[in-house]
């Protein structure tokens, strides 16, 4: 169990009478692509809220590299090595496609409180902004404003911002939501490509994705962990088919 | 490379304006410049970083104060600091005062860090007639500045130029800081606070920072004040510094760097211009305001620099729209106008004591007209033009369509 | 005693006066997410203008008329001016009640002067009430008391009990969910705007004569009803009710308070010592009634973020 990257033991969360995690336990190993299903209500946007700590749990534990992080501020679980996307994008809309990444950029470094750099003398962070801008390839939309991007470019962009801080970690709230079958299958292999060596935490409605994209996958109902396996063996699962996979064409 | 022309020439303005000038203007000039630097720092937190403040006056007045109290010392011989160096006292204490203040205000967003703001700014006006030690109770406090080599600051012009010294450095240390990689984070601030915390930033103390080099700013302008008037009085604390500031620095555009400035100057500069014709003069900027809230959105530096990339596209219709809704744009204002200045003659006290005495509306005098109050015409002639103004603007914008370029130039970009 | 007594019940009457005006702020500010600069000018339109029609006329014509033509005039602004900034941000909305704020005072100035004007109760509210421990009690301030009594059991009434109060209820709770159940949102934000100003410029109307009618009225009025909107919790009524009470409690008691840190000190045997520094130590706390409602909004803000009937705590 020591080689988890995230460890979730027995966690909780309620809103006033009604408890919508109910004691999940999960583990995310080191370096795995590992997606989190279930159907509408289930709860997966409020784990990934709890992990990142948008929530604080009721109760439970959360570990990221074996330290306890429940409860923690978001910015500080960031920078133990943790960031995410939110389902609805969060990017700077008036600030260019450059900039949003610098600021990415920028605390990747620990740049936090740079009151005395000049921002265009600050080659090394120019330099990995450049690289993510490469990575998410938006290169060419470089100085457009992001909130004048299309769609799925502001998407790839809010992606760029979860993996510009430099985590190890990385979680993805339904990043193809409201994609065409392009759309999605350019996401899928960007989203391959950067997440190259680093561990992915990801809540997909979409099966084909998640069977092609995720070595592991965890399925949540009704605040629980009822299945969590390979793919194949997600699939044959059969709690797994009448929760459900029953509702997607095989 | 036309910017820094630009700049130059309005610096060599600035500097050769007391030689040809006469001592009120300078002395204009001066309070001018002063609203316009505290404009500049307060938009750094407002339009900048996105945290509408309604209790600036607080850091302004703070960095007044501090700067009085300096003096005094300076005058007793407590302190030495070189007459011209004062207002960075004021500095100091706003950016104490920020930081402070600021730990409260931004532990709230929106709205609510809006509401925080007034209520701090009241608080500090309600308290401080009755500390009298500090704030100088209903009299306030004044002073004397010292001569400093061959600045006796005897004269306006002295102070002038050391006022023209500190708020071109500022707003130089302002651009300045917008070029930084915390000021990139500042604007991130505005655009989506939850980003910048996702992003490994504590957002609450990035805000303090932000909070407390706009009170700085706001400090060495309130100081600059003070150094200019010798004098200060806890009025300064009440709301109506808060609320200029805010109408200065929207009516002239939060979103353009030199925005809040042209308002500033404008404001600042029409101000003393028409106080001694016209008592509304406060009216008519909350009207200006109002308006341009409601159908400009981002204020007159945008609204120029459209007009100017408008000519550089050869955009000519929408040039065309512009020039149409001039006039009948200006109809409407001079009816307003008219109206206000009508209705405010008659209310008057000593015309209301005449009707009382001599049971008769005697004619007011108006633009060296002598208009009749009872005569149907007086009040007819400028609600028509407002009624012709309005239905040809309306008339205008509706025959140029739904074009885009046109509709932009009235509605202009509110998601920008 | 005497003390506790009268200053409990003058607290009272300036709370549910202070309700009357603080509600309307805390409905609209519930349904349309809009911090409402101007609510506090209703409140003073809302006293000029009954000043002037019981000049003319009579108080009680007064009471009745001056509130509608408020009401009009809020529901002017809403329709045809913070419409047209909808969907610009909630900024926009901000800066541009801020600035209607700012044009009404100037006009109140421009018709009334910038002066203090002679607003009194009628003769027939003029004498006292009650006589408590020797100490007349005002019948004008039993009749604001019962002016804002029977209007929060209307409004009670209104959000309890009619179908309208539902759906304004609901969308303060889900301000999407109302228009996807096919409600017109708009006609209902037009009419919690209009009843919310009626409401202010009633209690501009009796307020007017209890307190002062003057021009910087609505700025003070402003800064008390944010106070109570922070204090109470987003958009509960509730929670304003309790903070306007508790903020009028507040006031009253500590008018009477000639206590200052100095004195607390004394108790601890450095009473000589604080009074020496001064400053803020020998301040009395009766002088400080003023600020005390901004001090205790700190307060809440440090504790309880989201209100004491805030449920996002």
């Amino acid at each position: 169990m020591t080689k988890d990257i995230i460890q979730l033991t027995d966690l909780r969360k309620r809103f006033g009478e009604s408890e919508i995690i109910r004691g999940v336990d999960l583990g995310v190993k080191r370096g795995e692509r590992h997606a989190l299903i279930g159907p509408n209500g289930a709860g997966k946007s409020t784990l990934f809220h709890l992990i990142s700590g948008l929530y604080k749990p009721s109760s439970g534990d959360i570990r990221l590299n074996g330290d306890s992080i429940a409860g923690l501020a978001p910015h500080l679980i960031t920078r133990r090595g943790l960031s995410r996307s939110f389902q609805i994008t969060t990017i700077f809309p008036r600030l260019s496609v450059y900039e949003n990444l610098r600021i990415a950029a920028m605390a990747r470094h620990g740049r936090r409180y740079a009151l005395f750099s000049l921002a265009s003398k600050a080659t090394v962070i120019n330099r990995d902004t450049d690289e993510l801008l490469e990575l998410v390839r938006l290169t060419q939309a470089r100085d457009k404003f992001a909130g004048d991007l299309t769609y799925s470019e502001q998407r790839a962009l809010e992606i760029g911002m979860a993996i510009g801080p430099g985590a190890d970690v990385i979680l993805l709230d339904e990043p193809m939501a409201g994609m065409s079958r392009e759309e999605t299958h350019y996401m899928l292999n960007l989203i391959r490509d950067i997440t190259q060596g680093k561990t992915l935490l990801v809540v997909e409605h979409d099966m084909e994705v998640v069977f092609s994209l995720c070595d592991r996958i965890s399925v949540l109902v009704y605040g629980e962990v009822i299945a969590s396996g390979t793919p194949e063996e997600i699939r044959s699962n059969g709690r797994v088919q009448e929760a459900y996979l029953g509702e997607v064409p095989a | 490379m036309m910017r820094i022309g630009l700049l130059a020439s309005i610096v060599a303005l600035l500097l050769g304006a007391p030689l040809v000038l006469s001592g009120h203007v300078v002395g204009v000039l001066t309070t001018a410049l002063i609203a316009v630097l505290f404009a500049m720092a307060f938009n750094l937190l407002s339009g900048r970083a996105g945290m509408l403040s309604f209790g600036h006056a607080a850091y302004f007045a703070i960095g007044g104060f501090a700067v009085i109290h300096a003096m005094q010392a300076v005058e007793k011989g407590l302190l030495w600091l070189p007459t011209p160096l004062l207002p960075l006292v004021g500095g100091v204490a706003g950016l104490i005062g920020g930081l402070c203040a600021g730990y409260f205000a931004t532990l709230r967003s929106g709205v609510y860090f809006s509401m925080v703001t007034l209520a701090l700014a009241e608080l500090l006006h309600a308290i401080a007639p009755n500390l009298g030690s500090i704030f100088g109770g209903e009299v306030g406090l004044t002073t004397m500045r010292m001569p400093w080599t061959s600045f006796d600051y005897g004269n306006e012009v002295h102070v002038y130029y050391t006022v023209v010294a500190w708020v071109v450095l500022c707003i130089g240390l302002l651009y300045a800081y917008n070029q930084t990689l915390f000021g990139r984070l500042t604007v991130g601030v505005r655009e989506a606070e939850r980003r910048v915390s996702f992003l490994g930033y504590n957002l609450h103390h990035t805000k303090i920072i932000v909070f407390g080099v706009s009170a700085m700013f706001s400090g060495i302008a309130g100081g600059l004040l003070a150094f200019t008037t010798e004098s200060i009085n806890y009025s300064i604390l009440g709301m109506g510094m808060s609320a200029s500031v805010v109408l200065h620095t929207f009516v002239g555009g939060s979103g353009v760097f030199f925005g809040p400035a042209v308002g500033a100057f404008v404001f600042a500069l029409f101000g003393s211009l028409v106080s001694d014709m016209t008592k509304n003069w406060l009216l008519y900027q909350g009207i200006l305001f109002v308006g341009i809230m409601m159908f400009m959105g981002d204020g007159l530096a945008m609204l120029w620099l459209r007009i100017v990339n408008e000519f550089k596209e050869r955009n000519w219709s929408a040039l065309k729209l512009r020039a149409l809704l001039l006039p009948p744009g200006l109809l409407v204002a001079a009816g307003v106008v008219t109206l206000l200045e009508l209705t405010s003659r008659i209310l008057d006290q000593q015309y209301a004591a005449i009707v009382s005495r001599t049971k008769a509306w005697p004619p007011v005098s108006l633009y060296g007209f002598n208009w009749n109050p009872t005569a149907l015409a007086t009040w007819l002639v400028p609600i028509l033009a407002i009624g012709a103004g309005a239905g040809l603007v309306f008339l205008a914008i509706s025959r140029a369509g739904r074009e885009a370029a046109p509709r932009a130039a009235l509605a202009g970009e509110h998601a920008r | 005693m005497e003390f506790i007594v009268i200053s409990a019940l003058n607290g009272l009457v300036y709370g549910l006066l202070l309700f009357m005006v603080s509600a309307g702020l805390t409905l609209i500010f519930g349904m349309m997410g809009i911090v409402n600069f101007a609510h506090a000018s209703f409140y003073m339109l809302g006293a000029y203008l009954s000043f002037t029609i019981a000049r003319i006329s009579n108080f009680w014509l007064a009471l009745l008329i001056a509130p509608l033509i408020v009401m009009a005039a809020g529901m002017f602004i809403e329709r045809f001016m913070l419409r047209r900034v909808h969907g610009f941000g909630h900024s926009q909305q901000l800066l541009l009640t801020f600035g209607i704020a700012f044009v009404f005072e100037e006009l109140v100035k421009l018709f009334w002067g910038n002066f203090p004007v002679a607003y009194r109760p009628p003769p027939l509210l003029s004498g006292p009430a009650f006589s408590l421990f020797g100490t007349n009690f005002p019948s004008y301030r039993v009749f604001v008391a019962a002016v804002a009594i029977v209007l929060l059991g209307l409004l009670y009434l209104l959000l309890q009990k009619t179908r309208i109060g539902i759906i304004v209820r609901a969308s303060v709770q889900r301000p999407g969910m109302v228009s996807a159940l096919g409600h017109n949102v708009p006609l209902v934000f037009l009419g919690v705007f209009g009843v919310g100003a009626w409401m202010a410029g009633l209690a501009g109307a009796v307020g007017g004569a209890l307190l002062t009618t003057s021009p910087t009225m609505s700025g003070e009025m402003s800064v008390i009803a944010f106070v109570v909107v922070v204090v109470g919790g987003l958009g509960s009524l509730l929670g304003a009710f309790i903070a306007s009470l508790l903020i009028g409690l507040l006031t009253s008691f500590s008018v009477g308070f000639q206590v200052s840190l100095a004195d607390v000190a004394q108790l601890f045997g450095y009473g000589e010592q604080a009074r020496q520094i001064g400053g803020l130590l020998t301040l009395e706390i009766s002088s400080m009634s003023a600020s005390l409602p901004a001090l205790l909004m700190l307060v809440v803000l440090l504790t309880r973020p989201a209100g004491l009937m805030g449920d996002r705590n």
